[in-house]
């Protein structure tokens, strides 16, 4: 049907995207259920490129004379938009777009587990978090899946229908004495089946991990600001691939001048690095970020950003990829029906290297080992901070104290110039929650653990 | 056929209650949205579309079940309803699970202006276009990377099977503008700035695009500075993004009946310095964070927080209400997407009585911050987090702008080392915030 609704189409380009989605979301907090709900969120979003400007519109209603009436509408905003607009839209990028059905790697369907194991397995797990340790008397348990059926055609021939599933787990532990209060949060997610989302860590191992860390991190000290040697495990490493690197390559961020416009060819990181962005890396990581094609019906590859610390590539979508004269890296992404695609990441992760953990920490003198990705920002000019859930101390090779409050800060740039050894276990490891530039998305990132030099927060005593 | 919003939540009712719900819960929202983005200092894309959906939230015997569809056919909804009454059947009790009753609602004025109904894309490409011409103008190397204007018109409604019906009509005018400034090799730092307001004639998106272009020119050419303990100056926006969130998850009931609040049996107590004075007013006209009845279908009241330093009150919705034999302040939050949940209205810091000129000349070694990069614990109230935009004081006087340059601190000790406020305001979204100023902050830099 979509097809036929775009056959009256007589602009530069036109899209239209079937996007149902379905889901599950179960949320236990202090012994309490706080949430237990199913979502159905189906309609058609339809993009329009006319007069070098770009119109959008969406219907929840699935009849061919909603969906065909969505699109004069988003060819009209075009045309409104295309008045004020001084440069037009030049076109898109040519390249071969994707037909077919496509399918995500599930190993046991999360559909096929029923809404009462769900919720039993999040009700246990806050349980297990509460109850193991005095100094926990609060926890949070969450379980949530993304169900997803796409079906999407565009004038330049694309013709595909796309299925995923996203589902995620986590356990927050609250422990506290004498009004000091501290939380330490354990997570899995993947793109991927129940089988998968658990072949780390099983949920109550998760929920014990939790309340183990919380309970340290209350006796834990500060740490005191300095610059260090750091040595990231693969969520750190991925945190700062995507919010502190990634962002900065994106091609609409790089046309408004992020610090890496003009640098193509540079080399901005040690020669270690090479950091990649992939909605389909290797079939076992069950990346959050998996994206077998995108919205604009490219397919899913592997695009090098550093290779061997040159800056060799940016993230386009095919509107970017014809300005840049490249092809496009299938990152145009939309969170629902009613959002139109832009250019997101999808997995973003630096390729594992040779050394094994115990290398990496037995040369340190003094620095910092540090795991768990927290909140935090990253700016334009690729100035980054990030709070740190579990950072030990390393003293002469050896790990010492678990420290609390910690974040790590510098120029995302500098920090991989200082690289000197790279993991070779690999990961992706920050699938829990979404990344927000104006709509969601699903993402990952990881690596393999990477050494490198960068600014430590923490108090400035007296 | 799509349903109107309330006969949407009434018919949602009427299923779940023959499925063998106990109570049930309809709030439906439709309305039409029309938008025009700027990205990479130009106008991008018109958007024109219609959205509606309801949420039905079912209890039965005490058991909590929700469920959502983004459309209000007959069909979908009853569908939604067995989905909502399914999943209640399979969850545990909670003795507190209980709707509220019909409690008197007062209309809140200048919620709607009956002018949105004429606004139109070009309307909408006008504001978009004066948003961005506006920043590039103030110096050329301002650089906008995106940015949007809005225009939300629609109506929401929530029934209940105790008698509980209201619906309203809204709209809302928004905006937001995200960019930097960039010479030569030097980017400043990212920031960005976002209004709103109801009434058509109170468009105005040039302060916020003049702010922006103000903060991302003068932090060009910044240089690290020392690490030291001493004063800090939030502006509103940083009072919102720093001080308001931490306040905000202290005072919410269900944080505090599940022991994650450090404001825990701290009623009537002194938990900030005297000049802070905190409120909540779902009723003021007008207001981006007002309306007449809240998720639940009950009257907001004005809430004082925080009154010159002490503890006043907490946040509750029915359920976190019935768990302590009280009545709701009117504060259910939320969308069709989930069950209601506990936020503030509109949430004011009272001006104090400096103006922003003593807050900085009686400063002796400070740093003024725009922008607060981080997220605070609400929970332990810990931060670290990056100065944009900031600058270094010195002797009273505002010195070179700073980069690099973290602070760091714990939001429930430097309430009580507040040491001053001013006088002067400012209004973002649903927030009223002045400049505040505190004492004892680390600030580390590279």
């Amino acid at each position: 049907m979509l097809k036929k609704c775009l056959s009256s189409f007589s602009g530069d380009y036109a899209e239209m995207r079937f996007h149902e989605r379905k889901s599950t979301y179960i949320r236990m907090a202090a012994g309490e259920l706080e949430d237990a709900s199913y979502l159905k969120n189906a309609g058609v979003g339809v993009r329009a490129l006319v007069d070098g400007s770009w119109g959008f519109s969406s219907t929840n209603v699935l009849e061919r004379s909603a969906i065909e009436s969505g699109l004069r509408d988003a060819e009209k905003a075009a045309k409104v938009a295309s008045q004020n607009r001084t440069e037009k839209v030049e076109g898109l990028a040519g390249i071969e777009l994707a037909k077919g059905t496509f399918r995500p790697v599930v190993n046991d369907p999360v559909e096929n587990h029923s809404l009462e194991e769900k919720m039993n397995l999040v009700i246990e797990a806050e349980k297990t978090a509460k109850d193991e340790s005095k100094n926990v008397k609060s926890a949070i348990s969450v379980y949530s899946e993304l169900v997803d059926r796409k079906i999407v055609a565009n004038t330049d021939g694309a013709e595909f229908e796309l299925h995923d599933v996203k589902p995620e787990f986590y356990v927050y532990a609250i422990a506290s004495e004498n009004g000091d209060r501290v939380a330490a949060a354990k997570t899995a997610s993947v793109t991927g089946g129940w089988k998968d989302l658990w072949r780390r860590k099983e949920p109550q191992q998760l929920a014990l991990d939790a309340c183990d860390l919380a309970s340290k991190l209350l006796h834990a000290k500060h740490a005191k600001g300095e610059a260090a040697t750091v040595i990231l495990e693969p969520s750190l490493v991925g945190l700062i691939s995507h919010e502190a690197i990634g962002h900065t390559v994106e091609a609409d961020f790089v046309l408004s001048g992020s610090i890496t416009k003009g640098k193509l060819g540079q080399k901005l990181a040690s020669e270690l690095v090479t950091l990649v962005d992939s909605g389909n890396p290797p079939e076992d990581s069950h990346g959050t970020g998996n994206v077998l094609v995108d919205d604009e019906g490219v397919p899913a590859r592997t695009t090098r950003i550093i290779e061997d610390g040159v800056l060799k590539s940016y993230l386009h979508d095919r509107e970017t990829a014809l300005m840049f004269e490249t092809e496009p890296t299938g990152n145009a992404r939309a969170f629902e029906h009613t959002d139109e695609p832009i250019i997101r990441m999808t997995n973003t992760y630096i390729l594992p290297g040779d050394h094994s953990l115990e290398e990496m920490i037995e040369d340190v003198k003094e620095g910092y080992l540090m795991r768990g990705a927290g909140g935090g920002q990253a700016d334009s000019n690729a100035e980054f901070m990030f709070e740190v859930d579990e950072a030990y101390r390393i003293e002469k090779g050896e790990v010492k104290e678990l420290l609390r409050g910690v974040t790590i800060s510098g120029q995302a740039f500098d920090v991989l110039k200082s690289v000197d050894a790279i993991g070779k276990d690999f990961l992706l490891d920050i699938g829990v929650g979404y990344c927000g530039k104006f709509q969601r998305a699903k993402v990952d990132g990881g690596g393999g653990a990477v050494r490198c030099k960068a600014i430590i927060g923490g108090r400035q005593e007296g | 056929m799509m349903l109107d919003v309330l006969d949407a939540c009434k018919y949602a009712v009427k299923k779940a209650l023959e499925l063998g719900a106990t109570e049930v819960e309809g709030f439906a929202a439709g309305g039409k949205e029309i938008n025009v983005s700027i990205e990479r200092n130009e106008i991008k894309m018109g958007k024109s579309q219609e959205l509606s959906g309801i949420g039905v939230r079912v209890i039965l015997d005490h058991s909590l079940g929700f469920a959502s569809v983004n459309n209000l056919t007959k069909a979908e909804i009853a569908k939604t309803a067995e989905n909502a009454v399914g999943l209640a059947k399979r969850a545990p009790p909670l003795k507190f699970n209980e709707l509220p009753g019909v409690k008197p609602v007062r209309k809140v004025e200048g919620l709607y202006d009956p002018r949105s109904k004429d606004f139109t894309m070009d309307d909408a490409l006008e504001n978009a276009t004066k948003l961005l011409k506006t920043a590039k103008d103030y110096d050329p190397r301002v650089t906008v990377d995106s940015g949007y204007f809005s225009a939300d018109v629609g109506r929401s409604a929530v029934a209940n099977s105790s008698g509980v019906e209201a619906s309203e009509e809204a709209c809302a005018f928004t905006h937001v503008i995200l960019g930097m400034a960039v010479e030569a090799d030097d980017v400043s730092s990212f920031d960005y700035r976002f209004n709103g307001t109801r009434r058509v004639d109170e468009i105005e998106v040039e302060t916020s695009a003049r702010a922006l272009a103000e903060t991302v020119v003068n932090s060009l050419g910044a240089k690290k500075t020392e690490s030291f303990k001493g004063t800090v100056i939030l502006n509103p926006n940083t009072v919102v993004d720093l001080l308001a969130p931490v306040i905000v998850f202290s005072t919410n009931s269900n944080a505090v009946q599940k022991g994650m609040s450090r404001f825990a049996g701290r009623i009537d107590d002194k938990v900030a310095s005297e000049d802070l004075t905190v409120r909540d007013d779902g009723l003021i006209p007008g207001g981006l964070g007002s309306s007449s009845f809240d998720r639940e279908g009950l009257p907001h009241r004005p809430l004082p927080i925080i009154e010159k330093g002490v503890l006043k009150n907490f946040l509750y919705n029915t359920l976190t209400a019935k768990k302590e034999e009280r009545e709701s302040t009117g504060h259910a939050s939320g969308g069709i997407s989930g069950p209601p949940r506990i936020a503030p209205t509109n949430l004011m810091i009272e001006p104090g009585d400096a103006d922003i000129d003593s807050l900085i000349g009686e400063t002796t070694k400070g740093v003024i911050i725009s922008r607060f990069s981080g997220d605070p614990d609400p929970i332990s109230g810990d931060f670290s987090g990056a100065v944009k935009g900031g600058y270094l004081v010195e002797n009273g006087e505002k010195m070179s702008p700073i980069k690099e340059t973290l602070v760091a601190g714990n939001v429930f000790e430097l309430l009580n080392e507040i040491s001053g406020i001013s006088k002067e305001t400012e209004r973002i979204m649903s927030f009223i915030a002045p400049w505040v100023r505190l004492e004892n902050v680390s600030v580390t830099s590279a």
